[in-house]
């Protein structure tokens, strides 16, 4: 039985975590906009560097699933 | 074709463009590396075109232009940068300009170079190593491998993996997100050529607007800040 296709299927749930994460920093950062709009450039600095931290994983899994696929 | 085979052609295709006789052997140019030409070449063309007969008093239009755009560029890398790495301004300025060439040129019909993991590989590896150049020259090379144990001797080995770990991430980063975006477009363009009636033709333009455009600055912008985050972490 060729299993290839649910081991890439797994290896994509990454995205689960880097969706909750990237949400989670997105509501933080609005509240924080809400709160002190005059700090908007400092927090959307921060916001994109956590939302690039947190993407990364599933970037990595996307790849792995690709390796998986076509290698 | 089925879509299976329409991902096999663009993962998997022979990279290299131009073979050379060298030798007994073929010397391949890879597309990349033609492409990254092409944006060479643009952006040259551009810069001969938009700095012609600069003058200090009486500046044109274009003048006063191009120098609120290179200062603004200067003032958001410069930023991130801090005081101390402000002598790094130009090379970030200088990659943030040819990622974000090279992030869009799908958008013209060519192959982003940055779909190449070698391009990125090789960007990264530049980076880490301008990363560690500049701690070096701050702190000397005692204080470079002293700066390992900090703040805790414990951590050195964590520190010592960064080394590699920071490079592979930014590499992976930028090479998956471009993938990704260039997959996801090819798709749709297969998909409309496969239902060409009965779809219009400018339904890929939303789409090309946040996969190609969108997606490509924020990553060219995301892989020049972690660097110059980097270099203001390394010369602290």
């Amino acid at each position: 039985m060729d299993l290839t296709a649910i081991g890439a299927a797994i290896a994509v749930f990454t995205g689960l975590g880097a969706g909750i994460g990237i949400g989670v920093a997105t509501a933080k950062a609005t509240d924080a906009v809400a709160r002190q709009p005059e700090a908007d450039g400092k927090i959307m600095t921060l916001l994109i560097l956590g939302c690039a931290l947190a993407e990364a994983t599933a970037i990595y899994g996307f790849i792995v699933a690709i390796m998986i696929l076509f290698t | 074709m089925d879509i299976k085979e329409l991902l096999k052609e663009i993962l998997l295709k022979d990279k290299a463009l131009i073979h050379l006789p060298f030798g007994n052997g073929k010397f391949d140019i890879y597309e990349s590396v033609v492409v990254t030409w092409i944006i060479m070449a643009f952006i040259l063309v551009l810069l001969l075109i938009l700095t012609r007969d600069f003058k200090v008093h009486n500046i044109s239009k274009r003048q006063a232009a191009v120098e609120a755009f290179v200062s603004w560029l200067r003032g958001v890398v410069g930023k991130n940068l801090g005081e101390e790495a402000s002598r790094y301004t130009d090379w970030i300025v200088t990659v943030l300009c040819y990622l974000a060439c090279a992030n869009t040129i799908g958008l013209f019909g060519f192959i982003p170079p940055t779909m190449d993991i070698n391009v990125t590989a090789g960007l990264s590896f530049m980076s880490i190593i301008l990363v560690e150049a500049a701690a070096i020259r701050k702190k000397g090379a005692a204080g470079w491998l002293k700066s390992f144990a900090k703040p805790m001797a414990i951590v050195t080995p964590m520190n010592v993996m960064e080394l590699a770990i920071r490079p592979l991430s930014l590499c992976m980063r930028l090479f998956g997100n471009i993938i990704g975006a260039t997959v996801i477009m090819e798709l749709i363009k297969h998909l409309i050529h496969i239902h060409s009636v009965s779809v219009p033709a400018i339904y890929p333009v939303p789409f090309a607007f946040y996969f190609d455009i969108f997606d490509g600055l924020i990553q060219a912008y995301v892989f020049v800040f972690l660097t110059s985050l980097y270099i203001k972490e390394a010369v602290e």
